[in-house]
């Protein structure tokens, strides 16, 4: 048949129906629900257009999935991308500027379901999704249900792929090399990460042995003792931004003579870095990349 | 008690008007006027969608959280203005007998009571630090009674030692719980963010009540400043009043605190402020007390959320350092004169 011909009935009618069948699937999406983690189904009647993200993870998220330009406004702390910055200010989760958000007209609000956000902006009649991750698994559910929410399942979809062979391809350098005890340092109490949290995932995930045994829970404030006899060979100091060095360290009882001390294994970390690494959003591969790298030097 | 009412009127139209977003007066007038038609009739007025989030603004955001401010400002100087009465003593607050203490531990355990009850926190928390209050004083009261008769200086003892106590719990509740801490933080400092009209009409009551006892209670007030033993010669029932005074005290500060969380200062300075201009008469003190507490309040709330706007500064912060030097600046006085 000569290709350019025009198409036969039969393959008119085929294409007929093709497309009637797509619009019938596209158009069953919606209304769509997705259920939150407050348990509350979030209805929304068509795509949304003007969303506001009081959640640093979910700004990088919703641009994640393509929808960057559907954002009208953004927390204090939401900086990546950094086209986000341009953005309206709204204040922080946790005490919204609420006028300025109702003025925006928003069709969807993200909050963190601990904000009590949601009490408030609910019965102004806006959409709210309250709910933030808190575990590694918990950042694909999350990536699923805002492509449900936002009209980009196949985003969703590409992305969660993505960022599973990321996790994926550290798992394959690291697997079969020793794994260095490590110590991860949150503040300076001490607060450290617990082995099943976000970050202790990832501390696993990148080829480290947390010193933290699992029944302290996933924030452990720990005995300084504990980390001496423990012996850590890398420390990161998630805390660095916020003053704690290596002269803190060093000052510390004790704490010159561990091996990562010794060894100089310990990792001062920046603020961007905090970030990745404490938000469970579509960072998480470049956050393994960041802890594999200090872990095992030689192999990135 | 007029002058103080008229300015609490104009305090109240200005803070109407003032917001992050910029709503021109007849614009709030015409949405104030649109939202009690349509609470009154049980219509709304139809409009279209700009005018509509300008009525949202106004009538369920801004007018909600003054009336709150209005509200939680008159009843804990209401509380501070019976305990400080009751007790004889000007350093008495409405957190005396371990209210804010009892209701921080409470709020923060419904909190930090896990994901699966975080859908609870709407009526939960308010409803758990209202009972934690209410709890709490009751549990000093009965520690500090001999028998029928409730000596004061044991009553503020069980009062500070059961509120360290509490504090010390919360702390570590806080402690246990990194990932709620923030919030439990916001809400221990105060705040009047999430205010609603249904959080109105839960407050409005207990304050009424409230008031109407300490008003009732007012002249025999005055008696008791004579001291415990002169009052009930003078045929006082002064176990009585002292109970009557408590209960309403906590009332207050109990359905305060559970809608706004621990504001500080209000409660203490307030109450001596008034009694600094217009003397120490209960009978006029006490409903002054209100109307400047409610003043107080919605100029401190108006300040918290329009200095750094799009932040929000806790309103208890505002109530701190407004109310600090003043109260230093009125002891500094005490000790010259």
């Amino acid at each position: 048949m000569n290709p350019l011909q025009p198409p036969s009935s039969v393959a008119r009618r085929w294409i007929a129906l093709l497309v009637v069948a797509w619009v019938g699937v596209a158009w069953a999406a919606w209304p769509i629900g997705v259920v939150d983690d407050l348990g509350r189904e979030v209805r929304l009647a068509a795509v949304p257009q003007r969303i506001v993200s009081l959640v640093p993870s979910h700004t990088e998220t919703v641009c994640a999935l393509g929808a960057c330009d559907r954002l009208v406004g953004r927390d204090t702390w939401s900086d990546h991308p950094a086209q986000v910055l341009a953005l309206p200010d709204l204040g922080s989760a946790f005490a919204p500027d609420l006028e300025a958000i109702v003025a925006l007209r928003p069709d969807l609000v993200l909050v963190d379901e601990y904000s009590g956000a949601v009490d408030a902006l609910a019965p102004l009649g806006l959409t709210v999704y309250a709910g933030t991750p808190q575990r590694l698994e918990e950042v694909f559910e999350t990536i699923e249900r805002l492509g449900s929410l936002l009209g980009a399942r196949t985003e969703a979809a590409v992305l969660a792929g993505r960022l599973r062979g990321e996790l994926d391809g550290v798992a394959a350098v690291v697997a079969g090399r020793s794994r260095p005890s490590v110590f991860y340092e949150v503040d300076p109490a001490p607060y450290s990460v617990g082995p099943d949290g976000f970050i202790g995932r990832l501390i696993e995930l990148a080829g480290g042995a947390n010193i933290l045994p699992a029944e302290l829970g996933d924030f452990p404030l720990v005995d300084p003792e504990f980390v001496v006899a423990a012996d850590p060979q890398v420390i990161v100091l998630a805390d660095a931004p916020y003053g704690v060095d290596l002269a803190a360290l060093r000052a510390r009882p004790g704490w010159a003579e561990l091996a990562a001390v010794r060894d100089g294994r310990v990792i001062e970390v920046t603020l961007a870095q905090v970030n990745v690494l404490s938000r469970a959003g579509p960072r998480i591969g470049e956050a393994l990349r960041l802890l594999a790298g200090w872990f095992h030097p030689g192999a990135f | 008690m007029l002058a103080s009412s008229v300015a609490f009127v104009a305090l109240v139209v200005v803070a109407a008007g003032v917001g992050s977003v910029a709503i021109a007066p007849t614009e709030v007038a015409a949405a104030v006027v649109r939202g009690a038609w349509g609470t009154v009739v049980g219509e709304t007025v139809p409009t279209d969608g700009a005018t509509r989030v300008v009525d949202t603004i106004v009538w369920h955001i801004r007018l909600p959280r003054i009336a709150l401010a209005a509200l939680v400002g008159a009843a804990l100087a209401l509380a501070g203005a019976g305990f400080q009465g009751v007790f004889r003593n000007p350093l008495a607050d409405p957190y005396l007998l371990g209210a804010a203490s009892g209701a921080g531990f409470a709020a923060a355990l419904a909190m930090v009571g896990g994901g699966t009850f975080a859908w609870l926190a709407g009526a939960g928390v308010p409803l758990a630090a209202f009972l934690g209050a209410a709890a709490t004083v009751t549990v000093v009261v009965a520690l500090a009674r001999r028998g029928w008769s409730l000596p004061i200086v044991p009553l503020v003892l069980a009062g500070v030692v059961v509120g360290s106590c509490l504090a010390a719990g919360t702390s570590f509740v806080l402690l246990a719980a990194r990932e709620q801490a923030t919030g439990v933080l916001t809400w221990l400092l105060g705040s009047l963010a999430f205010a609603s009209w249904g959080r109105v009409g839960t407050l409005a009551p207990a304050v009424l009540v409230s008031a109407a006892v300490l008003l009732a209670a007012a002249r025999s007030l005055d008696v008791l400043q004579l001291g415990e033993r002169a009052a009930a010669q003078l045929g006082l029932p002064v176990e009585g009043l002292k109970l009557a005074v408590v209960a309403a005290g906590t009332l207050a500060t109990a359905a305060a605190v559970s809608v706004a969380g621990v504001i500080g200062f209000v409660g203490l300075v307030v109450p001596h402020a008034v009694r600094l201009a217009l003397g120490p008469d209960h009978r006029r003190l006490v409903p002054v007390a209100a109307v400047w507490g409610a003043g107080f309040m919605v100029l401190a709330d108006l300040v918290a959320r329009t200095v750094i706007a799009p932040a929000e500064l806790p309103v208890g912060v505002v109530t701190a350092l407004v109310g600090a030097p003043f109260f230093l600046a009125l002891l500094r006085r005490r000790v010259v004169t």
